[in-house]
């Protein structure tokens, strides 16, 4: 038996098949293509047999530190599950502790939180497009993605403060309110993305180069999207018309949505989904800022109980909480919510004993559901296309290990 | 959706081979003769935050209350109170190493003792240099708002229709 290294891989044969040499090749955990998880591809000469997925690189014990922190303080830790994707990921959970302390949001926080969601949607998905590109060799892409997700941090900035951790949506509202000049920096955001979108469908979508590595590649029927499991755009790709926001949470309700949906289900199509919704998102955030009902962004019950010395600040449209806000006690029970993040639907399990920590958080992330297309997709396909595969499936480690 | 031809789905409509070509040359060697880099050269120039952005916590001292929230509601415990001598109450001391930025303890600090800074990007020798206690934080904080007014070449990001991000100098010249 023989074995070599490549960079970032490592290759060995594990015996002859009917008279075809059968290799197994470890790719990562090092590997740029690969993030923080190791592939093993079992290969017949340079058909791909199998794919064994090995996860758990980037584990850091969410569902067990927040059952050691106070409710208010859980939300900035789960948070860094999916960074690029920090309102999402965190919104089902202020959801469901709101709906065990018995509050609710007033409107103006619901369409605040929307706003962001939709930001940080289509920031995710340029990150996603972007390494989707650089899987191809594409660097122009990658690039472009890149550079322009820059703009939607800068409105991330804006609203909240910082540009990838915002903490924003606590329980009872969000912690600011629109600031001025919101308005015209997302006018003027949505006119480049949409030309830049055009733009992007010339170099990338419809360059012949990219769709002969991308069409009828890593096709996923509608029936076996079902049975898998799959979520989000890749989901939807294959024909399903479900969307984590057609349950009306935050403000979708009011904002009459709609999912995109392809048909296809092979990786040039779950691309063109995540375009689309791209399209979609700018359109969502425009009909959600016009919308915009007037009054508090934060629950009257806090702002009453807020310290006199600072309550001017909340005229200026930063949230200052009452000493209690610490240890907030919910009523016993048990509550399941869910959203759409970038990546796909994210459902979290908060059981509460009455204390001021939460007894057990379950959460189960868009991209550990998506994690068994890797191996039922490649199967059958050539190596070269096993980066497209990947790149098309918009897989993010760190969410997946939790 | 049954029985559709693959002509009717919108990904499917497959451009001109020679057009889609000629698009993609076209589309980059436009973007490469004529777009400007939206590239900021960070450390000669920095970026002049938005209002409101959360960067460094900042102390006053005078204005504490020892009520030791702060220290409570801190995620990660990067303010912990210390006992300062001839302060009867407990001071809260700072560890930036920890620090992930989040202005919880600002919003909690019933007395504005506490304050988000505009610097983000301190730099520091030794690990032992990132904790201070209150009288150091104190310190510290009157180092950060004179920085703070005094660091030169800043540029405000504005979004353009155009490039995207446009940077612009504050400096009026």
């Amino acid at each position: 038996m023989s074995s070599s290294t490549l960079p970032g891989m490592e290759v060995r044969e594990l015996g002859t098949r009917q008279g075809l040499r059968l290799i197994e090749l470890n790719i990562g955990a090092q590997h740029p293509a690969s993030g923080h998880m190791r592939m093993i591809v079992y290969l017949d000469g340079d058909v791909i047999v199998d794919v064994d997925p090995d996860i758990g690189y980037v584990h850091r014990t969410m569902e067990k530190l927040a059952e050691t922190r106070e409710y208010v303080r859980v939300i900035s830790t789960i948070e860094r599950m999916t960074i690029i994707d920090a309102c999402n990921v965190t919104l089902p959970y202020v959801e469901a502790v709101e709906k065990l302390l018995g509050i609710e949001p007033p409107p103006r926080a619901k369409y605040l939180r929307t706003i962001l969601c939709e930001i940080n949607r289509i920031s995710s998905h340029l990150y996603g497009l972007g390494l989707g590109g650089i899987f191809l060799n594409h660097s122009t892409m990658y690039m472009w993605a890149f550079g322009d997700r820059e703009v939607f941090l800068h409105l991330a900035n804006m609203l909240t403060g910082a540009r990838l951790t915002h903490t924003y949506a606590i329980m009872g509202g969000v912690r600011r309110d629109l600031p001025q000049g919101f308005r015209d920096a997302f006018e003027k955001a949505k006119r480049y993305m949409t030309r830049r979108l055009k733009e992007y469908d010339k170099i990338f979508f419809n360059n012949p180069v990219v769709r002969g590595r991308l069409e009828n590649i890593g096709v996923l029927p509608r029936r076996d999207a079902i049975l898998l499991g799959a979520s989000g755009p890749n989901l939807r790709a294959s024909g399903v018309e479900y969307d984590a926001r057609m349950t009306k949470y935050a403000a979708y309700e009011e904002l009459d949505f709609k999912p995109v949906v392809g048909e296809a289900g092979d990786a040039l199509e779950r691309i063109w989904v995540r375009l689309r919704e791209i399209e979609y998102s700018l359109e969502l955030i425009d009909r959600a800022l016009k919308q915009l009902p007037e009054g508090l962004f934060f629950n009257e019950k806090y702002v009453k109980m807020a310290p006199p010395a600072v309550k001017h600040w909340i005229e200026k449209g930063r949230v200052r909480l009452p000493g209690t806000y610490i240890r907030l006690k919910t009523k016993p029970g048990e509550i399941i919510t869910r959203a759409e993040m970038g990546h796909g639907e994210i459902t979290y399990h908060l059981v509460s004993d009455g204390g001021i920590k939460p007894y057990r958080l379950r959460i189960v992330t868009p991209s550990a559901r998506n994690l068994i297309l890797f191996k039922e997709l490649p199967k059958g396909h050539l190596l070269m296309d096993f980066p497209a595969i990947y790149g098309s499936l918009d897989y993010f480690p760190p969410e997946a290990d939790r | 959706m049954e029985n559709r031809s693959e002509k009717e789905i919108p990904s499917r409509k497959r451009p001109n081979l020679v057009k889609a070509h000629l698009d993609a040359i076209t589309i980059g060697l436009k973007t490469l003769l004529t777009r400007k880099p939206m590239t900021m050269m960070y450390p000669e120039v920095s970026e002049e935050w938005p209002e409101g952005y959360r960067g460094v916590i900042i102390y006053f001292y005078d204005k504490c209350i020892g009520c030791s929230l702060c220290s409570q509601i801190c995620p990660p415990r990067a303010i912990k109170m210390y006992k300062v001598p001839g302060d009867k109450r407990l001071r809260p001391g700072y560890d930036i190493g920890r620090c992930i930025f989040c202005g919880l303890c600002v919003e909690i600090c019933p007395v504005d003792a506490l304050a988000e800074s505009k610097v983000s990007d301190k730099v520091f020798d030794k690990l032992e240099q990132m904790v201070f206690d209150p009288i150091d934080w104190t310190f510290f904080t009157k180092d950060l708002q004179k920085e703070q007014e005094t660091r030169r070449n800043k540029v405000r990001v504005i979004i353009d229709e155009e490039v995207g991000l446009r940077y612009e100098s504050t400096v009026t010249k």
